[in-house]
């Protein structure tokens, strides 16, 4: 049986940490900053120094070294304002991974948004700017789609077709597996969505066709999470973990592609240097080419698949995320506060679009990122446990404190704007430029 | 035969002036529930209904040990007058204008009424009560538990009466084991009073304010949003905090009432305080409350803050969430350490104090869920869960 081949997707995002904004300051036409800038910077050059940086140079010489070693990313929209903003370092040695032909650069939505779950005109549009913005930095056009923190669902896979994307990336959880492999191919369930959803997304789609057909590729989360949370674990039965012997289990679970997907600071800032997780990475490509196993890229992996009809479904008819153990989103609207914080800021999407202030929407988009509502979670919140959820913030309260004023704020930017453009936001998202 | 404890207490109720009266029965009721047999020591008679056994002074034992005191002289007449002045007044008016006195027949009592009992360890409850703890464990030749529920830095803001401080450090050295009322006191007792921290076990307070009538406010009657002080007037308390926190509430939303119960020495500079910021027609002072009115006011009230300078525990915190109510608690407090659905802002920092009670008024979501999240912990919190972490420690020191 020949071996399955290996597919790294690395995820690289960080958020815009909100000030510690006070009811003073807002609603006063002052148009004070929601963000804190001397924060986002120095975590921003931080993880730069010991993730970012060290990593890329790792994985340059990996792939100059190893011909046939291939890996993919997927950088947020608001990672890479930031890079322009804080590191224009960090830019440069993803261009010089682009230059190799052999990095792939996935779409998501720009705002690492959970706008998928809230409004689907909004998340058109940010996956159409994330992926011109993918075009304009590396001059590729991404065929495959990750949605924020894997949220997942049969719909989504559909939606994500219709954009015209042919792969998507999905948690591999085990209640929808029931049993089967996650290393192999698998389509979601095909159906039509409601005509006017069908219409919302062609209008505003990122690329120029909807995809025949769309596949579903599945992380294998023990895998993946053996490198990204056990990786230096001592009480775990497999530390200290070796090249090799994690090259026994990709290969001896079988299967297609084992698809290993990872947030990229792993390496260095989840896993520091002296855990030798970068000794571990460098040993990889070596230990595979030594015995032939190749690696992929996720659209290489869905084009071998797209010969064949494929009839095994995954049928995810909730949502699903990568997050936690639930694998569900009750890390970004599990309490109150997020329902309230998640339905306050999309209801102010048809107003903040109908004043055209590009000023405005942005802002307003900056304030959809999925770590905010995240930050307010409560799911663990309780004595002893408080530390559970990595937070900038005192607490989940001091982080809707922070995002209530910042919404009050917008809000009331939005009482003094004229509506100059009462259709603008009916207008068609900017196509794809025709060669 | 069951484990046998002899405590010594200072307040109980109903005769008690704060936390230290409720947290000692809360203790005692949790040990008997475990089935420990209670002897416990006061310096003044009082009835419960709890199968405790109560031992106090009468007028005969006091009469007789008095005497012998006047046979053992204070250190200077001028030392113990200096030391009298800095016993707080309140404090005064309730345990005698003679605290050392006091404190001093009592110790000297305490061996007399309890010589003929055989306890299995020896518990004492602050500094008041140490030195009898000594004594009696050393007669007994037992094991010493010394509670601490407050230090004098606490009282003083950190300006402490050093005859009180040199008690409280002597009583913790001699303790086998000090059972601090949370990591915040322990912290303290480790930095200020250079006791070993591993000697030093937290055990919160408990509450069982779950099984207190839960009030219920009439939701047309209010017309302001209130927010709600209820403590003694003292410094350790911090409502002239509160008070500079109102004024900046107030000057966004005039609408909003602020209520400051308890009395205290402070209270007229308070009052002068509040006409100087221009609160007095949004602010009453209530007064000094009992429990049934305190838990209306919770109720009433949108917001709580506990704005304290050093707050070993802050029972009234507990006492608010029950109610349901929203709270802000100074991070320099015990509470504040067991209660999650809250916010926490150091004391000093009365402008962020002052953001989080206004974003609390104007965010009703956020209010809900801190009012329906924050008295869960009440459910684990209990004092018979608290008081079987101490019958655990008596184990402990017994077996060694």
């Amino acid at each position: 049986m020949p071996h399955p081949v290996v597919c790294f997707y690395f995820q690289v995002h960080q958020p815009y940490r909100l000030r510690d904004l006070r009811i003073t300051e807002i609603g006063k036409g002052e148009h004070p900053s929601y963000f804190d800038q001397e924060k986002n910077c120095a975590v921003f050059r931080k993880v730069a120094e010991k993730c970012y940086l060290p990593a890329n140079r790792l994985m340059l010489e990996l792939l100059e070294r190893h011909p046939t070693f291939s890996i993919a990313y997927s950088l947020s929209g608001v990672f890479l304002d930031q890079c322009r903003e804080y590191g224009e370092d960090v830019l440069d040695s993803f261009r010089a991974l682009a230059a190799t032909g052999r990095v792939e650069f996935l779409a998501e939505t720009y705002y690492h948004s959970l706008s998928s779950i809230r409004d689907t005109e909004e998340f058109c549009e940010q996956v159409t700017l994330h992926v011109r913005t993918i075009e304009d930095l590396f001059g590729r056009t991404p065929t495959v789609f990750r949605n924020t923190e894997l949220i997942y669902s049969n719909e989504l896979a559909q939606v994500a077709r219709l954009m015209g994307f042919t792969g998507i990336l999905a948690e591999g959880t085990d209640h929808i597996l029931h049993g089967r492999s996650p290393n192999l191919p698998y389509i979601p369930p095909h159906f039509r969505l409601p005509r006017t959803t069908e219409q919302v997304i062609m209008r505003h789609r990122p690329l120029p066709r909807r995809a025949e057909k769309i596949h579903v590729l599945l992380k294998n989360f023990r895998l993946s999470d053996d490198v990204a949370f056990r990786f230096s674990d001592k009480s775990w039965i497999g530390y200290p973990l070796r090249a090799e012997t994690f090259t026994d289990w990709l290969t001896g679970g079988g299967g297609h592609s084992v698809n290993l997907f990872m947030d990229y600071e792993t390496f260095g800032e989840h896993q520091w240097e002296d855990t030798g997780i970068f000794e571990f990475l460098r040993a990889l490509p070596r230990i595979w080419e030594e015995r032939g196993i190749r690696t992929a890229t996720p659209s290489q992996v869905i084009e071998t698949w797209s010969g064949e009809n494929r009839s095994e479904e995954y049928d995810a008819h909730n949502l699903i995320s990568w997050a936690d153990t639930e694998r569900d989103l009750s890390a970004w609207q599990g309490n109150q506060i997020q329902s309230a914080a998640l339905q306050a800021i999309y209801a102010l999407g048809p107003l903040v679009k109908a004043t055209g202030n590009e000023d405005l929407i942005r802002m307003w988009r900056m304030l959809q990122t999925s770590d905010h509502f995240y930050y307010m979670c409560t799911k663990y919140w309780n004595d002893g446990d408080v530390h559970k959820y990595f937070s900038p913030y005192d607490s989940p309260y001091e982080a809707y404190r922070r995002y209530s004023h910042a919404l009050c704020d917008l809000k009331a930017r939005l009482g003094h704007q004229p509506t100059v453009k009462p259709h603008a936001h009916h207008k068609r998202t900017p196509r794809h430029p025709t060669p | 035969m069951p484990l046998h404890t002899l405590m010594f207490g200072w307040e109980y109720p109903p005769r008690h002036l704060g936390g230290l009266g409720v947290a000692c029965e809360g203790l005692v009721r949790g040990l008997l529930h475990h089935g420990i047999k209670v002897t416990l020591v006061l310096p003044f008679a009082t009835d419960s209904p709890d199968p405790i056994d109560i031992r106090f002074p009468t007028q005969k034992t006091v009469e007789a040990i008095r005497v012998k005191s006047f046979l053992s002289p204070y250190d200077s007449a001028e030392a113990y007058a200096q030391r009298i002045k800095h016993i707080p007044r309140e404090t005064a008016q309730i345990y005698g204008e003679d605290l050392a006195h006091a404190v001093h027949v009592y110790t000297e009592m305490s061996v007399e009424l309890t010589k003929d009992l055989s306890p299995d360890v020896v518990h004492c409850h602050d500094w008041m009560t140490y030195e009898a703890g000594v004594r009696a464990a050393r007669h007994h030749d037992q094991p010493l538990v010394a509670h601490i529920h407050a230090t004098e830095l606490d009282r003083t803001h950190f300006n402490p009466n050093d005859w009180i401080y040199g008690r409280e450090r002597w009583g913790f050295e001699q303790a086998d084991r000090i059972i601090a009322v949370s990591n915040y006191t322990k912290n303290i007792i480790v930095q200020h009073y250079g006791i070993a921290p591993d000697k030093i076990t937290v055990v919160h307070n408990g509450s069982d304010e779950t099984h207190m009538p839960q009030e219920t406010t009439e939701p047309q009657a209010k017309k302001h949003p209130m927010v709600l002080f209820l403590g003694r007037l003292a410094l350790q308390k911090g409502p002239r905090h509160f008070l500079h926190m109102a004024a900046m509430v107030h000057a966004h939303r005039p609408d909003v009432q602020f209520v400051v119960a308890g009395d205290g020495q402070m209270l007229p500079s308070l009052i002068e305080e509040t006409c100087r910021l221009g609160l007095q027609d949004c602010t009453v002072f209530a007064g000094k409350v009992n429990a049934t009115e305190a838990r209306k006011l919770y109720a009433q009230a949108d917001c709580f803050v506990m704005p304290s300078l050093s707050e070993p525990f802050g029972l009234v915190a507990l006492e608010a969430i029950a109610q349901r109510t929203p709270v802000i608690l100074s991070k320099q407090s015990g509470a504040s350490e067991v209660i999650g659905h809250a916010f926490k802002v150091d004391f000093w920092d009365t402008e962020k104090m002052a953001d989080c009670v206004l974003t609390v008024l104007r965010e009703q979501p956020l209010a809900d869920q801190l009012m329906n999240e924050a008295p869960r912990v009440l459910q684990k919190l209990t004092w018979i869960n608290q008081a079987a972490q101490v019958h655990s420690i008596y184990r402990n020191i017994i077996r060694s």
